[in-house]
């Protein structure tokens, strides 16, 4: 009897452990699903998930091309053209969470397209591309990469912001506590702000931009070479500053406090480099 | 009358032209409605707030364009002349422009989480009344003999902002202006102290509890520090007034305010 018994608590065990990963399988079915496009001239193109990474990069042509990976069937994705505007956008369903209601998509786009990508988790990519560019996410990395000539916008939480080679651009980041990391970025408009997280600079400040970097705690650091040509002015409330940098006196508003801020130029000061922390600390170092 | 039909009359009910038929059927429906009835509250409670910064110091017109720009792009407000009840119409329109309207809100977006557009732009226009607001008397306390250094130039014939404050870190390995001379006496900020959250934010909090339970912890902790640095910046700013580089700083921490209530606008609806 008790061998009997036993056979049978084993089958109805291996019937239920095939049961129950049958059924989550099916609820984590992951399938792809491709969209395509044809538009005009700058298009505008955007995508909307709630989780999930968003990957852009310029097509051939004047194609649009979507593929979008969902994890299971607890996600939709709503697609709309309507004339030269693309809007794509991941729809949870009733019990959707983190991981059943991801998308990931990947994106090909005519590289004049202006764009925007939001997503809560990420992480958000952008390449090779020259239309103007928003991207927002709560806590997703954005990786910015080969843009040029357009307004490149950028709003986080937490998520770290990378721009790497963004050239003629007006740029914009924002984030409360994330980090910013800008190499080889220029324009005549570059602006970063974030509440605690760090600011980083690696470039030459470009030939008449207005650059603007500022934290509340987080430190900032632009590295630029001994030939850049800028007007630099650095301000720490409660931080400390320091330069390798020889800068010339110029006249200012300002004083200069030891340790906590610095003016003067550098070269024929065709930018001007405004560097402005509230407790952190500023450093202005020659490559 | 409806919820939509409140939303609708509501901008003129608010600004002092109720309507004679209208009013007891606003007033009935806003009674027995909680979801009317808060909203009312709220944008009453705005309403003042604004009428109470307007009177002392105007911001500038780019933030008013910003805010609007931001209700547009949310669907928020409308240009569009709304076909307004006959009984709402005056007999003599004295303002040619359209005035914005208050949208529905869109069938997904089933919960009221539309206040917190305005409640950031609001903290956008008390953080530039603040640091536009500059109580002048207070200055020549404040303000420390300028100590040019050799990189600055020593003709500026402005006076100086006093700078600051705190126990100093540590020197860096190399600091600028290192033949400057001594630091004037600073003025040590006191610490922030942690006030309860205002009824903003613990509607704010609420509505993330809300949509988004597994949220709540991130927004709440960033809540606290970007409400942390305002207190900072504000103590800093209240015993260096004229200080411009700190006021930028207290515009920038309510701008960092805004932009958390505006992507959780963005995430939770």
């Amino acid at each position: 009897m008790a061998s009997v018994g036993q056979k049978n608590l084993r089958e109805t065990s291996v019937v239920t452990l095939l049961l129950a990963t049958c059924l989550s399988s099916a609820a984590l079915a992951e399938s792809i699903k491709e969209y395509r496009y044809t538009v005009g001239p700058s298009a505008n193109i955007s995508v909307d998930t709630q989780y999930g990474a968003i990957s852009v990069r310029s097509g051939s042509g004047n194609q649009v091309v979507v593929t979008a990976t969902l994890k299971s069937d607890s996600v939709e994705v709503d697609h709309q053209q309507t004339g030269n505007r693309i809007e794509i956008a991941s729809h949870l369903l009733q019990g959707a969470n983190e991981q059943t209601g991801r998308v990931d998509y990947e994106v090909l786009i005519p590289p004049d397209a202006t764009l925007s990508l939001r997503s809560s988790t990420g992480p958000l990519s952008a390449e090779r591309l020259h239309g103007d560019l928003t991207l927002e996410g709560t806590d997703a990395v954005v990786n910015v990469r080969n843009v040029e000539n357009g307004h490149v916008h950028v709003r986080t939480m937490r998520g770290p912001i990378t721009l790497t080679d963004v050239h003629n651009g007006h740029v914009e980041i924002a984030s409360i506590s994330g980090d910013v990391h800008l190499t080889s970025v220029t324009g005549p408009f570059v602006q970063a702000n974030s509440g605690s997280g760090k600011i980083f600079y690696d470039g030459d400040f470009g030939s008449g931009g207005d650059y603007k970097f500022s934290t509340h705690t987080g430190d900032i650091e632009a590295l630029a070479p001994a030939d850049v040509s800028a007007d630099f002015s650095a301000h720490s409330m409660l931080g400390r500053v320091q330069n390798d940098f020889k800068l010339q006196p110029r006249h200012s508003r300002f004083s200069v406090e030891e340790g906590r801020s610095f003016f003067g130029t550098v070269g024929k000061a065709a930018s001007k480099v405004v560097l402005r922390s509230f407790s952190g600390r500023i450093r202005l170092k020659q490559r | 009358m409806t919820c939509s039909d409140v939303q609708r009359v509501l901008p003129e009910i608010l600004d002092g032209g109720p309507d004679a038929r209208l009013a007891p059927e606003f007033k009935t429906h806003v009674q027995s409605c909680p979801d009317c009835s808060d909203l009312v509250s709220d944008l009453k409670l705005i309403t003042s707030e604004a009428r109470q910064l307007a009177a002392t110091e105007e911001p500038s017109p780019s933030v008013w364009l910003g805010i609007a720009a931001q209700l547009r792009a949310e669907g928020l407000v409308n240009d569009a002349l709304i076909h307004e009840p006959e009984s709402l119409k005056t007999s003599v329109d004295t303002s040619a422009a359209p005035r914005p309207i208050l949208v529905p809100s869109a069938p997904r977006r089933r919960w009221s989480t539309w206040w917190l557009a305005p409640v950031a732009a609001g903290l956008v226009a008390a953080g530039s009344y603040v640091v536009s607001h500059k109580p002048a008397p207070q200055m020549a306390k404040q303000q420390a003999p300028a100590t040019p250094g050799p990189s600055a130039s020593p003709t500026s014939s402005e006076e100086t902002p006093t700078v600051t404050v705190a126990p100093a870190p540590a020197p860096a390995s190399q600091v600028a202006e290192k033949s400057a001379p001594p630091t004037p006496p600073r003025h040590v900020v006191a610490p922030a102290e942690e006030l309860a959250p205002s009824d903003e934010d613990q509607q704010f909090l609420s509505v993330v509890s809300t949509r988004a339970p597994s949220m709540r912890a991130t927004y709440e902790s960033q809540l606290k520090a970007v409400n942390a640095d305002i207190r900072e910046t504000q103590a800093y700013v209240n015993q260096n007034p004229g200080d411009v580089d700190a006021r930028q700083h207290l515009m920038d921490a309510y701008q960092q305010k805004a932009l958390l209530y505006q992507i959780a606008l963005d995430r939770i609806q």
